[in-house]
């Protein structure tokens, strides 16, 4: 669209051309390849926290404090200062437009901690049109607890993990919502997704999918619990029909409601946890694979071969399944990934097997079932990635991020990936293992799209995770002007680290939208951080 | 009618005819869009209303698979390839998935 680089005869290009259909973002995002974050401030003075990252909009900077108690909040501002010198652009900034607070103000600080508790500070999860936060403090884990009252046997446990829920704007908690004796995955918020306003938590202790919503109000309203039922009904419909067991007539009813082989009738005075049923959502993925398997003979002999073979002779396998997280893909479907119970709590869980299921909500049925290495659901992923990344739809800078499917940069790193690929399904096997995606994991700021700019991933991405830090300056090279450089982000101080031995990590906070970016560097040692501010001059 | 493209001349008189000027109460009521045909060589069915799919494509093609699968007496991955047309190793059907 643009035919020339400068910034000023774009301006004027802007201004009598329009964009191509759909593709005004696109144009606008150009504009980022003249303005960069190319001056740094290092080892700025700031107050020893834990700067988590900022929210989607732009409007707030989290951080924790250090002891894991308190949230402390900043407004990102841009420095002011005046110079009455001529030519001020040469000059360096002064001392004081270089201080952390010229870049922020704190708006307050909120203490979600009680004693015993800590605040999970991987976790944060926004909601962007009510400006609503939720964060998750947690007591400490407890390793080999009982698996009593329906828990998985392997699960750790934490006595009480809470989800509040609040205002962004003033810090006011508006909900809290607690779950006892139980685990959810709160590191990199995997263990819970947020879509529109629908919040989904995955209680891997009891295997048990909450869904909430979070209303205008502020409060957190249960949807449904997905798990031992599907239906909201299922749980009256099941004791009711408990209940007319003592009528023997009536019980060959319950014998219809499953195709549990293993069922030995139930008895009316056995705690709820501990039925012989298998919870409605393990007889559904069981049914639906029953009837793949079914379908995919016609005569009879082959058929029971194939059952025998593939369903039956797993069928404890599957049984043993466990879910190990959720996302949304609509208001409606759920994609579940189930998995053994070593590997839902490990941190490598590459060697374990793992399946996908996607489950309507709302009709209660698994539309789809794949194994992590099948080539069916790898092409869906290659060629609908960005269906994969569900953002909502009041969400506008979440729906530009690059991925394989959107960016043809992205694709053709992808295609060689799996080119030099030494085994194509350890390859695929590779692709599905992010799914299914966490929520808001990535920045959505123009500096990391492909099509402006390239970069390595291995130092910086748009995923926020901790990356092992270098001391040489990240170099961000224009796309459309090959070799070009234009601007480095290096972590750390600007004369080096002195000290080489111990190990460093870095994190990035990059601005979704404004031409400002943190980069926190720190040892394993519990030192002070090293953090820079990088910014447009 | 007072149509907010007032008299302006039109291919066909009844292009536009559908289109109503927006109601002074609720400004910011889009009006809906309309399609015309381009040739005259059929017409449309009357009172035909189109709307995009409310279930994305993504879902789309996973609930089409699943029904090709149950509905078909093919194996799965022989559809898959016979669909896209395009060739992909097979991974193997007697590997087992634990």
């Amino acid at each position: 669209m643009f035919k020339s680089n400068n910034v000023t005869a774009r301006i004027f290009q802007r201004q009598i051309c329009t964009p191509a259909p759909g593709t005004s973002i696109y144009s606008a995002r150009r504009f980022y390849e003249n303005i960069v974050p190319s001056c740094t401030i290092y080892d700025v003075e700031c107050p020893d926290h834990s700067f988590r990252k900022f929210t989607e909009d732009g409007l707030y900077l989290i951080s924790f404090s250090r002891n894991h108690q308190d949230l402390i909040i900043y407004r990102p501002r841009w420095p002011s200062f005046s110079c009455k010198e001529e030519d001020c652009d040469t000059h360096e900034l002064p001392p004081k437009a270089k201080k952390f607070e010229g870049f922020f103000t704190e708006l307050y600080s909120v203490s979600l901690a009680t004693s015993g508790e800590l605040i999970c500070k991987d976790f944060f999860l926004y909601m962007e049109n009510n400006q609503f936060g939720l964060f998750a403090t947690s007591t400490a884990q407890i390793h080999d607890a009982p698996a009593v009252g329906g828990a998985v046997q392997g699960v750790p446990c934490v006595e009480k993990i809470t989800f509040h829920l609040l205002r962004m704007e003033d810090g006011v908690v508006l909900d809290e919502r607690v779950f006892w004796s139980d685990y959810v995955n709160l590191a990199h918020s995997m263990g819970v997704f947020l879509y529109d306003d629908l919040l989904a938590i995955v209680s891997l202790r009891y295997q048990r999918i909450h869904i909430l919503q979070i209303r205008d109000s502020g409060n957190l309203v249960d949807v449904r619990t997905i798990g031992e039922f599907c239906r909201e009904d299922d749980e009256l419909f099941l004791y009711s029909s408990v209940q007319s067991m003592a009528n023997p007539d009536k019980s060959k009813q319950l014998h219809q409601m499953t195709m549990n082989h293993a069922a030995n009738g139930l008895h009316h005075d056995r705690p709820a946890g501990e039925t012989s049923f298998l919870s409605g959502i393990k007889q559904r993925l069981l049914s639906f694979i029953y009837q793949g398997i079914w379908k995919e003979e016609t005569d009879q002999t082959l058929r029971m071969q194939c059952l025998k073979k593939k369903f039956y002779f797993h069928f404890q396998n599957y049984v043993d399944l466990i879910i190990w997280k959720v996302q949304f893909l609509d208001r409606h479907h759920l994609l579940i990934k189930f998995g053994s119970v070593d590997g839902g709590v490990s941190r490598n869980a590459d060697n374990h097997p793992a399946f996908f299921a996607v489950y309507n909500m709302e009709t209660t049925e698994i539309t789809a079932f794949y194994q992590n290495s099948t080539d069916e659901l790898y092409l869906l992923f290659e060629l609908f990635c960005d269906h994969f990344h569900v953002s909502g739809k009041n969400s506008l800078y979440m729906n530009f991020i690059s991925t394989h499917s959107n960016n043809i940069h992205n694709l053709e790193q992808l295609k060689s990936n799996k080119n030099k690929a030494s085994s194509l399904s350890q390859f695929v096997k590779k692709m599905l293992s992010s799914l299914p995606f966490s929520c808001q994991s990535q920045s959505p700021s123009p500096y990391f799209d492909q099509s402006l700019f390239r970069y390595d991933e291995k130092l910086i991405s748009a995923t926020d995770r901790h990356r092992q830090s270098t001391d040489h300056p990240i170099k961000f090279i224009s796309r459309r002007q090959p070799n070009i450089l234009k601007f480095k982000i290096k972590p750390g101080p600007e004369a080096g680290n002195t000290d080489t031995r111990s190990k460093k990590i870095s994190s990035f906070l990059f601005h979704p939208f404004l031409p400002l970016a943190l980069s926190v560097q720190q040892t394993l040692f519990l030192q002070p951080a090293v953090v820079n501010i990088h910014f447009r001059r | 009618m007072g149509s907010m493209l007032g008299d302006w001349p039109s291919f066909d008189p009844l292009n536009f005819s559908q289109l109503r000027p927006s109601d002074p109460s609720s400004p910011s009521r889009m009006t809906p869009v309309t399609y015309c045909p381009t040739h005259d060589r059929c017409q449309p069915p009357p009172n035909q209303v189109i709307a995009s799919e409310s279930r994305n494509i993504l879902l789309r093609n996973m609930y089409k698979r699943t029904e090709d699968k149950l509905r078909s007496k093919r194996p799965a991955s022989e559809i898959l390839i016979t669909d896209q047309g395009l060739k992909h190793p097979r991974t193997s059907t007697a590997e087992s998935p634990f």
